[in-house]
């Protein structure tokens, strides 16, 4: 993110663009309720009524898949109407007229054929994120989970710059991240692209200094990314480049991942599967080896919060038994394979980590400690540099000439469109409560009590009046890669002909049916967007015994008992 | 969703006339579920033109006359029936959320009678028409004519619309949000309550 | 006069937190190490969503509570500025679950009690704003955007009174204003 969480409440005008933060993030929403009380202004991008479309000013509820085509239209409103910041523009960025170029023919009509949203309702929309100031952004996964997912994120930074939302606080642009430290998994350089800090793997002066830190040759390739393992255990013909060992941590593939029954089949094919969680999980099912891992508040260390903050986490309770932390198994693993790691604690690994990083440097533990958390970059030691709250201060930007670029691209749709035999969209949601892929929610009782398994599938109260579906009543749904049972939500906050579930349940399990294809820069799934058919179940009571039969029979299959009470 | 507690029949005092049709209509369909269980006797056609009753007529349910006007009274299928706990011989029985009385075992104890919170459970006469002899006096109250495929004759018969069934989870959620819209009603300006 | 809270539409998210704090204050904090089968979670206050809204709906301790009038069992009383139900007392009957206007009543069940038939028990069950609970309320505490409040009499008169105050200065207002204008015409 390019500003810091707390300054969300204090910017003028809020976009917020395929971003449901009540469900995905409450203590983020919460700053977007209080910005509201402050009178900040709010723009909600979203194809559902969602908490924050609720309290929105305005609410585009487009069509899935449309982004593109709605971004560059509000970007052609604000230069057709002239609110563009042109000292800002001709000051700190580059390739603006190439730009514009490209969004000439997105005009507000042509964008409503696409989007479904009222041309004038973007015209309103684009002058109140335009005359808004400071004005932000925010966005989530409804912009990354597509096959057009990096040009949309672009297509946000070029309303940002046009305006000269960047700069200050409460202003720019913000990736809610979608996993907790996600934003620290990529610091820390768990990208197949980049040593810790972002430092590229194909730079020669950073492979040597990596080199020589750490005593090993390092390779000069670009690894694989996750979404690309499947292919490369199955399909990969060369062999140096088949993957035959797959060592899986705080991740639960065969339930997150796309295309359930072929991320499946890739796990049984490959040779060699190693799973590391806090609680048994989908993918331990098809695992050689289960390391147990320690949960939060058992561990201590550093977590980063999106907004690029390191947070300081400290041990609550001692784990059960002989449950280890993820360093330490890490340094164990890595000695009996040859290359010792001796640590005594974690302060010494990020003493090592920060000294290879030039703009984590300055984060040190000790500041950490002092001021409640360090947002990177952070530059020197002294107690004087407390970090970065926003990025790009007076236009400066992280390019070798400091300007920033601009960066048009045209529309195009989504992968998988309704046909015949599946007539209806499926998007992957989120909900409060159960986060993620339930490792950690599924197995706390209180969520479990609010929401358990098979799940809901969100549709409009017409298409269940079509297929004669009520409320809760299990539904059948398939996509031309599977399908799964779940109960059917009849809700107004949706639109007809698309439907919507959350990823977390064993059962209800909507990964089955979404689609594999990628986005090509970031390798990101388009989860937000399949063709699917939705099929109503006459023996309701078959179906209820079927889904806890299904249910009891993974639980069965992964050990799980009720908890303290039942053992005895 | 599965439905987990039992519909019961209310009356409504402010429209009841007091004119019984209710509890006709409540002995006609009992009565006539019981001759066509049994031989088809010269009886087995009562109830179903005027005249043709002969014997007592014994409805579930009770119209009542009371300081403020009058209005039908039955049996709610309590959740925690008093009449069914106190029952010795089990003779009340629970089936598909409803409590009905299953008159083989009934011996007429009166127990049922007492603990019943609405003066729901008569005793009755267990008899076709009245040319039998008596067979067998048992506890009878509302069943909400079960298997009768119109629900409820009181419900339907009624010519004021004085009786409703009432199926106390379905309502919940209109109710519920008609309650939501009041409180967005009364939230008072910029969100704090004024 | 009794007490309630309140939720706030503009505030709420819809999280559901109210729900899961009130189940946790009135079973109280070992439901979190006994079986999970051996309680009830039974929230007393409900999520409502419809299109353009998400709020909590609870009992609005009515002074003239129809729950109250319904019930033949003499299980719900009036007390310490509220509306309570004697569990014991109660014989699931649901005269009250129909009267109440709000949907704010349910039957939760009773664990480990039985009916006669084997069933289980249950009994009437809705916000009491928490009684005999230290600190109030759990809803309006553990909710993170401040959604829920309790509201008192005080305060429900102070603010009557404050609208009342504005009502006659803008009366004032409106009446100085026509004045002058008969004033000019004059």
């Amino acid at each position: 993110m390019s500003m810091g969480i707390p300054e969300i409440e204090d910017a003028d005008c809020l976009l917020c663009f395929g971003y449901n933060g009540a469900d995905s993030h409450p203590i983020v929403a919460r700053r977007i309720v209080r910005g509201k009380q402050k009178g900040m202004k709010i723009i909600c991008v979203d194809p559902r009524v969602t908490e924050t479309a609720r309290i929105s000013d305005i609410h585009m509820q487009l069509k899935g898949g449309s982004n593109l085509a709605l971004v560059n239209a509000m970007a052609h409103v604000i230069w057709e109407e002239g609110l563009t910041d042109d000292a800002f523009i001709k000051e700190h960025t580059k390739g603006f007229d190439e730009f514009l170029k490209v969004i000439e023919k997105y005009t507000p009509e042509y964008a409503e054929t696409i989007s479904h949203v009222p041309a004038e309702t973007i015209r309103k929309a684009a002058r109140m994120y335009a005359t808004g100031k400071p004005a932000m952004i925010l966005y989530g996964m409804g912009v990354c989970q597509f096959s057009q997912a990096v040009d949309v994120v672009k297509g946000l930074a070029n309303l940002a710059l046009m305006t000269g939302n960047f700069g200050g606080p409460s202003m720019g642009i913000g990736p809610v991240r979608g996993q907790n430290n996600v934003q620290g998994a990529c610091d820390m350089g768990a990208l197949p692209n980049s040593y810790p800090g972002y430092q590229s793997v194909t730079d020669p002066q950073i492979q040597e200094k990596f080199e020589k830190a750490w005593g090993v040759p390092l390779s000069s390739e670009v690894g694989c990314p996750i979404t690309h393992v499947p292919h490369r255990i199955l399909h990969e013909k060369d062999e140096k480049k088949k993957i035959h060992a797959y060592y899986i941590f705080g991740e639960d593939p065969a339930q997150s991942d796309p295309d359930l029954a072929e991320v499946r089949e890739a796990l049984d094919k490959c040779d060699f599967v190693i799973m590391q969680d806090i609680y048994m999980n989908k993918t331990g099912l098809h695992a050689d080896v289960i390391l147990p891992a320690s949960a939060w508040g058992e561990n201590e260390g550093i977590y980063s919060s999106a907004d690029r903050g390191f947070q300081r986490v400290r041990q609550a309770v001692k784990p059960a038994g002989n449950v280890k932390p993820d360093w330490q198994i890490i340094a164990e693993i890595s000695t009996a394979m040859g290359y010792p790691m001796e640590y005594k604690n974690t302060e010494e690994i990020w003493n090592e980590l920060i000294d290879l990083c030039p703009s984590f440097q300055g984060a040190t533990y000790e500041k950490i400690e002092k001021f409640g958390g360090i947002q990177w970059p952070c530059r020197d030691k002294s107690m004087e540099d407390r970090g970065t709250p926003y990025l790009h201060k007076d236009g400066i930007f992280a390019t070798k000439d400091h300007k920033a670029l601009f960066y048009g691209t045209d529309w195009h749709p989504p992968v998988e469109m309704e046909n015949d035999e599946y007539p209806m969209s499926l998007s992957t949601v989120r909900e409060v409560g159960h986060y993620s892929v339930r490792t950690m929610t599924g197995n706390c009782r209180m969520l479990r009590n609010l929401e358990d398994e098979p799940g809901w599938v969100q549709m409009n109260p017409d298409d269940c009046k079509r297929l004669n579906l009520k409320k809760g009543e299990l539904v059948k749904i398939l996509s031309r890669r599977g399908y799964c049972i779940t109960r059917c939500l009849p809700t107004e906050r949706v639109k007809p002909g698309a439907t919507y579930m959350t990823y977390q349940w064993w059962v209800g399990a909507c990964n089955e049916l979404t689609d594999s294809y990628l986005d090509p820069i970031s390798n990101t799934p388009e989860y937000k967007y399949c063709a699917c058919r939705v099929e109503k179940i006459e023996d309701q009571e078959w179906a209820e015994r079927h889904v806890q039969e299904l249910y009891a029979d993974i639980k069965t299959r992964m050990g799980i008992d009720k908890g303290k009470g039942d053992r005895s | 969703m599965k439905k987990e507690l039992g519909s019961f029949v209310i009356g409504d005092s402010t429209r009841c006339t007091g004119c019984k049709a209710c509890e006709v209509a409540c002995f006609a369909v009992h009565q006539k579920n019981q001759t066509n269980q049994k031989n088809q006797t010269a009886g087995s056609r009562s109830g179903r033109t005027v005249g043709t009753i002969t014997a007592p007529v014994a409805p579930r349910l009770f119209l009542t006359r009371f300081e403020q006007g009058c209005m039908p009274v039955q049996c709610k299928h309590c959740e925690d029936a008093p009449c069914l706990n106190v029952c010795t011989k089990n003779a009340l029985i629970r089936i598909d959320h409803q409590i009905v009385v299953d008159p083989e075992k009934c011996i007429g104890c009166k127990d049922c009678m007492q603990a019943c919170h609405f003066g729901a459970v008569a005793l009755l006469p267990e008899a076709s028409d009245s040319k039998t002899p008596v067979l067998k006096t048992v506890a009878v109250k509302c069943d909400l004519c079960q298997g009768r495929a119109e629900g409820p004759a009181c419900v339907q018969v009624c010519p004021h619309q004085a009786l409703r069934l009432v199926n106390p989870e379905a309502e919940q959620e209109d109710k519920r949000v008609k309650a939501a819209n009041a409180l967005f009603l009364t939230r008072g300006k910029g969100g704090q309550d004024s | 006069m009794n007490y309630f809270v309140k939720g706030n539409p503009d505030l709420c998210i819809g999280c559901r937190t109210c729900m899961i704090g009130c189940v946790v204050a009135h079973e109280g904090k070992h439901i979190f190490e006994v079986d999970p089968d051996s309680y009830t979670f039974a929230p007393r206050l409900h999520m409502v969503k419809t299109a353009r809204l998400s709020v909590p709906v609870q009992c609005k301790q009515c002074e003239n509570p129809a729950c109250m009038a319904a019930c033949a069992a003499g299980a719900i009383y009036q007390e310490d500025h509220r509306v309570l139900i004697r569990e014991e007392k109660c014989i699931g009957c649901k005269a009250c679950m129909d009267a109440c206007p709000f949907g704010a009543i349910d039957l939760k069940i009773v664990t480990g009690m039985t009916q006669a038939d084997g069933s289980e028990k249950k009994t009437a069950n809705k916000c009491d704003v928490c009684h005999n609970i230290p600190g109030g309320p759990a809803c309006v505490r553990v909710c993170p955007t401040q959604a829920l409040r309790l509201v008192t009499e005080e305060e429900l008169n102070d603010d009557a009174q404050k609208k009342r105050m504005e009502a006659a200065r803008k009366a004032s207002l409106a009446l100085s204003a026509q004045n002058q204008d008969e004033n000019r015409k004059v």
